[in-house]
């Protein structure tokens, strides 16, 4: 069978069942693009939660001993030397109550109420710190417990950061999101199929004499799916960079800096787009061959 | 698509008797053949018979008698509930679903409604067999052109199929059949639909094939046709084969009308 002749065939056949039932090919493109849309939605909340996972679990590695006032500079810095011989502890270091301030000016964004504190006699509130920087997050509670229970050189409780919730919480949360977006990536997706293998269906429906007289003449089965097939491809990869427009769209009008919206990397970007067009070229091919079949029954 | 008319053989004589080759293997065999459809409707039993090459064939009976259900068996749209079905050998009931077109590419097969594609031309009709069987096959319009020219059509190649009488619909439907050359040419109530002269006609096609070297089968009710042409008849008659004559004739004399 010479190939390009073929090809042009079913290409041409192709075109003419979306033209023809162009209504039901909408219905099609719409739900595909849909199912599509909440798939890659799905994924970049998920990388977005995850990140949030990433950076509370560096934060949480690091555990923030605050000093009291009164607490002098010299045991401070000897409270720093025992913390920093723990096994668990990576490196411990000093923040004085001027870092604070200068922290929660460029992170938090507080300079002007320290500021107006300060020139107001009210003095620096932040405290200063020992920053605990942990092997792991697993040793974050026992080095906690130990630090605020004990009195290490002189009289505790010492107060830290520590917030044993955060950590799992965003866990839920990513599971959650990974949770919906797999449901209504399979809902949606049912109802995309059954859309693409009723346009396919009713394709080869108006196609009908068609078949009939290709299988009549001896036509092979693959010359008759072919074209159908095809069709439900490209309402498929059609579909999919519509989504990926949208979405790309959306996260452009969203982001900032170098990356989109919810921080989503252009390489990830991309990566999204190209896994909406394979998922959109295996519903729509998938669909015909189911909507083609009954046709094909002798 | 448009096809000019290419330079065509000379035209054939009307046939005149071929006998056919008793001594080579027949091309078709039916060997006990029963068929019950999924209703549990009867329709042939026990059918029996042998078609050598080259041979014309007329397949006789009322509506009902099972005659389409033999074409239908011969081009494997159904299968033998019973029996054997063999066409050059071959038992059809052991035919790959993948090897089916391989066996109606050997086959030309007509039918009374004449399955013509009415949104394409005569040409592009004829023409669709071959696209879409053996896509950039060479000499296409050529091909088209000599198998409208054994039919009479070469002056009708960009006519619409609505814009021809029944009689050169079916002739349409027939040079679409002959594209591939087939050996075995069936046809099912080819002039069902057709006034007697335009039947006739149709019969003189069929009658030119079978004398081109191709076996032919026939199904019909025409007994006119039947009795003038005098070649080999089975008829059916309520799924059963109750004669099989060579120069048979629709019903013999002292038969019941139908
Ligand atoms: N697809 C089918 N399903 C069920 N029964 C069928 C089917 N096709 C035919 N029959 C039955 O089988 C019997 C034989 O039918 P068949 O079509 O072979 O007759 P026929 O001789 O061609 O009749 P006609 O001259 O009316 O075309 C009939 O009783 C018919 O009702
Ligand atoms: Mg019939």
């Amino acid at each position: 069978m010479n190939p390009v002749p073929a090809l042009r065939f079913v290409v041409r056949v192709a075109l003419q069942n979306i033209v023809r039932n162009r209504g039901i090919a909408f219905a099609s493109l719409l739900t595909v693009t849909l199912t599509l849309l909440g798939a890659g939605a799905a994924v970049g909340v998920v990388f977005a939660l995850d990140k949030v996972l990433q950076q509370e679990e560096s934060q949480a590695s690091v555990l923030k001993v605050f000093m009291a006032d009164h607490i002098s500079f010299a045991s401070a810095l000897n409270l720093e030397h025992t913390l920093a011989s723990e096994p668990s502890v990576q490196s411990a270091s000093f923040e004085n109550k001027d870092q604070a301030a200068a922290q929660a000016s460029s992170t938090l964004g507080l300079g002007g109420a320290l500021h107006i504190l300060e020139t107001s006699g009210g003095g620096n509130p932040l405290p200063a710190s020992i920053n605990l920087h942990l092997k792991n997050i697993a040793a974050v509670t026992a080095i906690n417990n130990q630090v605020s229970t004990s009195d290490l050189l002189f009289p505790g409780p010492h107060q830290t950061d520590y917030n044993k919730d955060v950590i799992p919480r965003v866990e839920h949360y990513i599971l959650a999101a990974q949770l919906g977006g797999a449901i209504l990536v399979a809902v949606v997706g049912a109802v995309a199929l059954v859309i693409i293998t009723i346009s396919v269906r009713t394709a080869a429906f108006v196609r009908r004499q068609e078949i009939e007289i290709m299988k009549l003449v001896g036509a092979t089965d693959w010359f008759v799916r072919w074209p159908f097939i095809l069709e439900g491809l490209i309402l498929g990869v059609i579909s999919a960079l519509l989504a990926s427009g949208v979405l790309l769209g959306v996260g452009v009008a969203f982001g900032s800096g170098g990356s989109l919206a919810l921080g989503v990397g252009v390489q990830l970007a991309v990566l999204i787009s190209l896994g909406l067009i394979l998922g959109g070229a295996v519903l729509g091919s998938f669909g015909s061959l189911v909507g083609i079949r009954r046709s094909l029954a002798t | 698509m448009s096809i000019s008319t290419s330079p065509a053989p000379p035209r054939p004589q009307v046939a005149e008797t071929t006998r056919p080759v008793r001594h080579e293997p027949p091309i078709i065999v039916f060997q006990n053949v029963s068929k019950t459809y999924h209703n549990g409707a009867a329709a042939i039993r026990d059918v029996s018979f042998t078609i050598p090459p080259r041979d014309f064939v007329f397949v006789v009976g009322a509506s009902g008698a099972g005659k389409s259900t033999i074409i239908r068996l011969l081009i494997r749209e159904e299968t033998a509930t019973k029996g054997h079905v063999l066409v050059e050998g071959q038992d059809l009931a052991r035919l790959r679903r993948r090897h089916l077109p391989r066996l109606r590419r050997k086959m030309g097969i007509v039918f009374q409604d004449f399955k013509l594609l009415p949104n394409l031309t005569v040409a592009q009709n004829v023409a669709f067999a071959i696209q879409v069987t053996d896509p950039g096959r060479s000499h296409l319009k050529e091909k088209v052109g000599e198998a409208l020219y054994i039919v009479g059509l070469e002056d009708k190649l960009n006519t619409f199929p609505t814009e021809l009488s029944g009689g050169e619909q079916q002739r349409v439907a027939i040079a679409r059949a002959l594209v591939h050359r087939p050996r075995i040419f069936l046809a099912d109530e080819p002039t069902g639909n057709l006034d007697p002269d335009a039947g006739w006609g149709i019969v003189q096609l069929l009658l030119q094939i079978n004398h081109r070297g191709a076996t032919v089968v026939m199904a019909t009710h025409n007994r006119e046709v039947v009795d003038l042409c005098r070649r080999r008849v089975l008829a059916m008659e309520g799924g059963c084969l109750i004669r099989d004559e060579q120069e048979g004739q629709y019903l013999k004399d002292g038969e019941a009308n139908l």
